[in-house]
């Protein structure tokens, strides 16, 4: 079996030095065979609609009139979208506002959940099952059941426990639109960062708290002074992937709210939605799209470029 | 003596904290799990006592909102969702593994860009690419269809497959491997006799984990089907506007769309960290 040179990749950040598996290493026409076909079908059915969708967006198009030509608009439907269109600012200020608010929450929700999952104590792989289960449920589901059995003003459990308890009944879904669809969603995403900072917990070593307390660090201090900022890079992790999913968040907005009331949880996704399945806008409705993936991939390179600095200077408090 | 005066209240205060923790984890864990045990609940309960104030807790159970829930079309969607789910992960799997394979037995100096080029499909947003599958999928014919979905679907687990299952196949111990190659072994019986059986717990994971994504999937399932190949999550957003009236029958609707999926996710629970960081975290 000979290894050529030229095949040797300098060993990149995760993966195993090259050499250990040199005797499996086969043709290099053959091993492209393996990837391409994946890669291929990757760029066919996700890259590919992002071009077309950048096309669309220079065009002036509206499915249900079929007989205007689909005429070259240059840029305009992105300065009316920019400067114009009243809602579309709404929606970017909605997404920001709601992915902050339940990244933070569901952030720090999953680290008290970790907090008391990192210890040993009788019926503990019970109560992670019981915590990491509403990650499963359908986002649709969540936002029905929670829509009518909890939030609902008349038969809804919560305002039954609040007017149980002295206080004034009220419509959650229509006087706070956001925190109910924040609630839905942390309750949903609290597992997900719990599960990662959970991973960072544990892979804290023990002689580390041991050296902590026996230079006289209580609970508290080693907690600010070990555990924080050891779980540093986990805390990025979670909030990059967070991000990335939440930014997304749609089927709670559409079945609980719809975007209202008014256009109070109208964020980018299901505005997006609405235009091109309300309006048939496909001009505009490109442009909003190539507009969320410019935004969403400055926040993705941003947070990658923090990750990745991270990683290289170590882990520092 | 006085050392175990002094001792034995700590000690006692020690255990109390640690019981009062204990007693806490276990509040929380029943809190955060009693939305879906509510609505486990209510799916045996009649509509009247499913919205009865205040809650019923202690009531006769009855099937009737199951039975209910089979007599309507919702058969129909759960086999829409299993075939699109099942059928999605098989292709993502026929298209990942070898890719898997390639990418961790034969890097290249391209290995590392290949990989974040397949991460970066997944961080851009799925609305980005709606507009035009819309369009195109209503021309060729795809729309409303299982076939659709699967290729979609399909393309969305693909990045998880490849990350995931590189990740464990990097993890094999090389002496088996190489045992394997000097018997003469090509691609196909290393992978069916050798990487699969020993990568067996993970795979299951990838599998369970593909399928959990697509089963609950909706931007997509709502904008792409309709009649013929709608998706339990659309049947469930039609639930949406019921004001009171059916809460037992959709608790017993969401209940059956939702148990199958926390029990897999429970089943995969020693991968998932893995799988949901893309391999970033083992």
């Amino acid at each position: 079996m000979t290894v050529r040179p030229e095949t040797l990749a300098p060993s990149a950040v995760g993966l195993r030095p090259v050499g250990r598996f040199g005797f499996l290493r086969t043709q290099r026409a053959a091993s492209i065979g393996l990837i391409l076909p994946a890669l291929a079908y990757l760029a066919l059915m996700t890259q590919a609609p992002f071009v077309l969708t950048l096309w669309y967006s220079f065009r002036q198009w509206v499915l249900t009139s079929p007989d205007i030509p689909h005429k070259w608009v240059g840029l305009s439907n992105y300065t009316y979208e920019l400067t114009q269109d009243p809602i579309f600012r709404q929606a970017i200020y909605n997404t920001l506002e709601l992915t902050a608010a339940i990244v933070g929450g569901s952030l720090l929700l999953g680290l008290a959940f970790a907090l008391l999952l990192n210890r040993s104590f009788p019926l503990r792989g019970v109560a992670r099952s019981l915590m990491i289960a509403p990650f499963f449920v359908m986002p649709t589901v969540n936002a029905v059941v929670q829509k009518n059995l909890f939030l609902n003003p008349i038969f809804g459990l919560l305002n039954w426990i609040m007017t149980s308890v002295g206080f004034a009944r009220i419509d959650w879904l229509a006087v706070h639109p956001k925190l109910s669809i924040i609630e839905m969603a942390v309750w949903q995403w609290a597992p997900f960062m719990m599960l990662i900072l959970l991973a960072g917990l544990q892979g804290i070593p023990d002689d580390v708290r041991e050296a902590a307390r026996i230079d006289g660090a209580g609970p508290f201090t080693e907690f600010r002074r070990i555990t924080i900022p050891l779980l540093g890079p986990y805390f990025q992790l979670a909030v990059l992937l967070g991000m990335i999913y939440i930014l997304q968040l749609f089927a709670e907005i559409f079945v609980a709210t719809q975007g209202g009331p008014g256009t109070a949880t109208t964020t980018i996704p299901y505005y997006i939605y609405q235009t091109i399945s309300q309006a048939n806008d496909v001009g505009s409705s490109s442009a909003q799209g190539v507009l969320a993936i410019i935004f969403s991939s400055i926040i993705a390179a941003l947070l990658l470029r923090l990750l990745l600095r991270t990683f290289r200077s170590g882990v520092t408090a | 003596m006085s050392a175990i005066e002094v001792k034995a209240p700590r000690q006692g205060r020690a255990v109390a904290g640690r019981l009062g923790l204990n007693l806490l984890t276990y509040v929380v864990a029943f809190l955060a799990f009693f939305p879906i045990l509510w609505t486990l609940l209510t799916a045996f309960k009649t509509e009247a006592n499913a919205a009865a104030i205040p809650p019923v807790i202690w009531f006769h159970a009855t099937l009737d909102q199951f039975r209910a829930v089979l007599d309507s079309n919702y058969l129909s969607y759960f086999e829409n969702s299993a075939i699109i789910a099942g059928g999605s992960t098989l292709l993502a799997l026929l298209l990942g593994i070898p890719a898997a394979y390639s990418l961790a037995f034969n890097p290249s100096k391209y290995t590392p860009k290949v990989l974040s080029w397949v991460l970066s499909t997944k961080m851009l947003p799925a609305v980005g690419a709606l507009i035009p599958l819309i369009i195109i999928y209503k021309r060729v014919g795809l729309f409303d269809s299982r076939f659709g979905m699967i290729l979609l679907y399909a393309a969305f687990n693909l990045p998880l497959v490849i990350w995931m299952m590189r990740s464990f196949f990097a993890d094999l111990p090389h002496e088996i491997l190489e045992a394997a190659t000097v018997d003469g072994a090509g691609f196909f019986r290393i992978v069916t006799l050798i990487v699969i059986p020993l990568t067996a717990p993970g795979l299951a994971a990838t599998i369970l984990l593909s399928t959990i994504f697509s089963w609950n999937e909706f931007l997509m399932a709502v904008n792409l089907t309709s009649a013929n190949s709608g998706t339990l999550p659309v049947f469930i957003s039609g639930f949406m506007t019921s004001e009171g009236l059916f809460w037992a029958k959709m608790s017993a609707a969401s209940t059956m769309a939702v148990a199958p999926v926390i029990i897999a996710g429970w089943l995969a629970q020693r991968s998932l960290v893995r799988g949901l960081t893309f391999g970033a975290v083992k």
